[in-house]
């Protein structure tokens, strides 16, 4: 494997002379759609990022998409379920860099600002020969933007909002044919004194929220140099530091802060040909998180090679490999481990209708290999007119997760032992589009996937240590539209989308849980979105709605959260006009009608909250 | 737990009961107080501890009794249930301390604020003692422990706190006097409930765990590696006055009081077998029935001297509910059913 890796490193470098024109998205990313036919992949809009710059990925994920998001309070630790899986099932990917945490294995939403990164994808299902280790739910792709040839420009924006919200960003950059530079940086501060119902007191009386405040600053430095007309260096580094005071549960008394820091960087370098991409990729991922004082650190190291050639109309082939080191110093253990992956994707248009791909990984870690992970998908357009369109969309596919650090070395109860988890999936789905006064598109998937291994910490008489214990079985339709058109000098849009799970342990600890058809914990059955946009010239209003079903806190619990609907609305002009100076600014209202809910058991979520944003851009 | 204890107070409030001028009218019975209360402590994080009710004649289970009464959670880690007049006092490791009707289950006071890891509480000289670990320090030792003092028996603020050995368990109230199970520094310490000052502080074998009666006699359960000891206290000067050393090697603390001088211990081998085990003892013989019952999970214990059976609870990993076995005293399996979340402890009428 390493031989093939130096063997694309060094003997792959001469390549055509020709720049090829592709889409930056396409480049930079992970080329996901490309070549993971037949998989649900989804967009955040650009509208929503820019509504959500002062919030965190995890409440943007939890009102416009069918991801629940595990919210332990306002502003705390998000962590996802992605078809009802676990928070260690779903990878997050920083400009292609795996970012999730080594020793945890997963992200934190809620220390992953919104307004840090330009893009962001969803892939849903299990996608680990395209993907990699982690994404055994589902996929989280951020990336930044590289602009070329647009010269000078800056810009200010402030949030100001209910609970001491203040967020100060500022971005700078310039490019010209050659070089890009852009610089963000960003302040929030959120008091979180929102008041709450407090459960735990008798007499149930409303009480601020006293220990959950916020401050999170950041840095993020893009550059990209066209070296020659063929060779790109990219380089992005991306600083975020986060404290923050952790909401009690209700009854308890908060006593403990957190501080994360977390510096991210990734060089790529790019050499095209006519017809093919060769891209070396270096990164680091350095966290450092401390809890009340206990220290814990994990750092990443990345070096890859890929090499992406069209051999012919039908047919593309990319294949490339990736050392990756982990070292972790937590405050139990310190261990580090190397892996080495080789990755191969095909992709096959036998005819203007169908597209087929298909993907290969190989891997292995310090306590053992998957010698084999593939998956395989198609995308055919049944019908097509001038108007409308209908894609069936099928794929098979594989995910895995290896063990994390913790899992292996907490000293005590780190198993060594430990199996990764692993996960098929299946899917099928439909795309429909149509053209016309009112354009329409909807889609539906329906998915079914078995993961299995799942690895659970159990009691083991005075300290707990994990198992492959679990075996899960997901099932679930997933359902959205969007239509749009005009009315009068009016532009609108309504979108909405209904998710339904069926998540259930086939083998679990304990007799009750397993073979019980009951759901999994804090796994809805039910979710839906719906959004209404009106826009008549600069001026525009939106107005969005999410419902999530109820949830068992646990795996056999009589204990039922009972679902909520929240509400959020806003009002804005794209940009007054002042000389040469343009200044948007826009009024939200988040939980609209004030509805008292619960994420997860006992942690107060905030009621009605208003927020004006204003921003200057030279 | 002091369940045991309370189980020998309810039967000397029997006998004042029966003892009444029988022109009083006798007050009902209440829902709750008859049958088993089961505690279940819940889930670190969550606080879902709560109360389920076990109504054996009727086969009758009422689950999230307190939720259900109070219509609010019990929000709380429920660590102890603890009777004193006619109050029934659940005790939450996560901060706090409801107090309720035995009958109807409703709130009739609580202290709230001010506590870190209460383990138990009790009464004397019309004030309330709570046992406390005291806040962890940066790795996780409680080297500030105390015995919380609350002027009024119905709950409030906390008014000063006394400084105990680390790691307090169970209180046991005596007169004018609070004794404290001193768990990790092996402690009796003795507090003088009017002047609030710990008075004696005497060294005793293993960790103290629990105060038990038997035959009337005030006992206080402690645990080693190999061994478990038991020591007779002098109720009038607070010394031991004989100790019962017992080969019961990994007991975890938890006890269940039997017929006569019988005691029912959880063991645990622990990492990385993992083997749990209910071992039988005779306090006053001496005799180890070792691994009477063996099994893998056990969290709580409680013996119904009714009708001689015992009570297991398994907290299944913490991951769901955890179940109850039933044992007859011959060892005979019964029957199992499904309980809360973290099962760690039962409460006789």
């Amino acid at each position: 494997m390493l031989l093939g890796f130096v063997f694309l490193w060094l003997g792959l470098a001469p390549l055509q002379q020709d720049t090829v024109q592709m889409d930056a998205v396409e480049i930079y990313g992970q080329n996901l759609e490309r070549f993971s036919k037949g998989m649900k992949v989804s967009a955040v809009d650009d509208r929503d990022l820019e509504n959500y710059q002062s919030r965190s990925l995890g409440d943007l994920l939890q009102e416009t998409t069918p991801i629940f998001i595990r919210q332990y309070g306002a502003g705390m630790l998000a962590s996802p379920s992605v078809r009802g899986t676990s928070a260690g099932h779903t990878a997050v990917f920083w400009n292609g860099l795996p970012i999730n945490s080594p020793s945890l294995g997963q992200s934190d939403l809620s220390i992953l600002p919104v307004q840090a990164f330009d893009q962001a994808q969803v892939q849903y299902g299990s996608n680990g020969s395209f993907l990699g280790n982690e994404t055994i739910g589902g996929s989280i792709l951020l990336q930044s933007k590289a602009d070329f040839d647009k010269g000078f420009k800056a810009g200010i924006n402030t949030s100001v909002g209910s609970f001491g919200l203040f967020n100060l960003g500022l971005t700078a950059g310039y490019s010209n044919e050659k070089v890009s530079f852009k610089t963000k940086i960003y302040n929030l501060e959120v008091e979180n004194d929102f008041p709450f119902q407090d459960l735990g007191l008798p007499g149930t009386p409303e009480r601020n929220q006293d220990h959950a405040a916020l401050s999170q600053r950041g840095l993020v430095q893009d550059f990209s140099w066209n070296v020659k007309s063929n060779h790109q260096l990219r380089l992005s580094y991306w600083w975020n530091e986060t404290d923050r005071e952790i909401q009690p549960v209700m009854g308890s008394a908060g006593i403990d802060t957190q501080r994360d820091r977390n510096h991210r960087a990734v060089l790529d370098y790019f050499i095209f040909g006519q017809s093919s991409t060769l891209n070396f990729k270096a990164g680091g991922v350095f966290d450092q998180q401390e809890f009340n004082s206990n220290l814990n650190e994990t750092d990443q190291y990345f070096l890859s090679a890929d090499w992406e050639k069209t051999f012919s109309e039908k047919f593309t082939l990319k294949t490339g490999a990736r050392y990756s080191r982990a070292e972790g110093r937590l405050s139990t253990y310190t261990e580090s481990e190397n892996r080495f992956e080789a990755y191969q994707s095909l992709l096959f248009n036998p005819g203007q209708t169908l597209s087929l791909s298909a993907n290969f990984r190989e891997l292995s870690y310090s306590d053992g290999s998957l010698p084999f992970v593939p998956s395989f998908g198609l995308d055919w357009v049944m019908h097509q007119d001038n108007r409308s369109q209908l894609t069936l969309k099928s794929s098979l596919g594989r995910g895995y997760k290896i063990p994390t650090l913790n899992d292996r070395f907490w000293d005590p109860g780190g198993n060594p032992d430990l199996n990764p988890e692993r996960s098929n999936n299946a899917e099928l789905g439909f795309l429909y589009s149509r053209e016309g006064d009112i354009a329409f598109k909807a889609s539906t998937t329906y998915y079914h996937m078995l993961v299995d291994d799942w690895i659970i910490w159990l009691p083991q008489g005075s300290f707990w240590s994990p198992e492959n214990i679990r075996k899960v079985r997901n099932q679930g339709v997933e359902f959205d539209f969007g239509l749009d058109g005009e009315v009068g000098e009016f532009h609108w849009e309504f979108s909405g989308a209904y998710n339904w799970a069926k998540v259930v342990a086939l083998e679990d600890f304990g007799d009750e849980a397993a073979g019980s058809d009951r759901q999994l914990p804090y796994t809805p059955q039910h979710q839906a979105n719906a959004s209404l946009r009106v826009e008549r010239g600069k001026v525009f209003s939106y107005f969005q709605g999410f419902y999530t079903g109820q949830r068992s806190i646990s795996t056999s619990s009589s204990q039922i959260l009972l679902g909520y609907q929240l509400f959020n609305f806003g009002l804005g002009h794209k940009g007054i006009s002042i000389g040469s100076v343009s200044i948007p600014l826009s009024f939200q209202i988040n939980n609209l009608f004030n509805t008292d809910y619960q994420v997860l058991y006992l942690r107060a979520m905030p009621g009605i909250s208003y927020q004006l944003n204003t921003s200057i851009t030279l | 737990m002091k369940l045991n204890r309370l189980f020998l107070l309810f039967l000397a409030f029997s006998v004042v009961i029966v003892s009444c001028d029988s022109n009083d009218p006798e007050e009902p019975i209440g829902q709750y107080e008859t049958g088993i209360l089961i505690m279940n402590e819940g889930a670190f994080g969550v606080n879902d501890g709560e109360v389920y009710h076990l109504n054996q004649r009727l086969d009758e289970l009422t689950q999230n009794v307190f939720e259900t009464v109070n219509a609010r959670p019990y929000a709380g880690l429920l660590e102890d249930i603890v009777w004193i007049d006619d109050r029934l006092y659940l005790v939450a490791n996560t901060g706090k301390v409801e107090i309720v009707d035995p009958g109807t289950f409703e709130s009739i006071g609580a202290v709230i604020g001010d506590l870190d890891l209460p383990r138990s509480t009790d009464i004397a000289a019309g004030k309330m003692f709570i046992s406390d670990y005291g806040p962890f320090d940066a790795n996780f030792a409680t080297p500030d422990s105390y015995v919380a003092v609350i002027n009024n028996v119905l709950g409030g603020t906390v008014r000063s706190k006394i400084p105990t050995s680390r790691k307090p368990e169970d209180l046991q109230a005596v007169g004018d006097f609070i004794l404290v199970a001193g768990a990790e520094e092996s402690k009796l310490e003795v507090i003088d409930a009017l002047s609030e000052q710990v008075t004696q502080s005497i060294d005793v074998l293993g960790n103290p765990r629990e105060f038990v009666f038997v035959n009337q006699a005030l006992w206080l359960y402690s645990t080693a590696a190999d061994e478990v000891y038991f020591h007779q206290i002098n109720t009038s000067n607070f010394s031991i006055q004989n100790t019962v050393t017992l080969p019961v090697a990994s007991a975890t603390g938890r006890i269940a009081l039997g017929n006569g001088t019988e005691a029912y211990l959880i063991t645990s081998s622990g990492f990385p077998d993992y083997i749990d085990g209910v071992d039988r003892v005779d306090i006053a013989s001496g005799t180890v029935d070792t691994d009477w019952i063996e099994g893998s999970g056990f969290y709580g214990i409680g013996f119904d001297r009714v009708n001689r059976e015992l009570y297991l609870a398994n907290a299944n990993g913490f991951q769901g509910n955890g179940d109850v076995s039933v044992y007859s005293d011959s060892g005979q399996f019964i029957e199992e059913f499904e309980v809360g979340r973290a099962p760690s402890g039962f409460f006789f009428y």
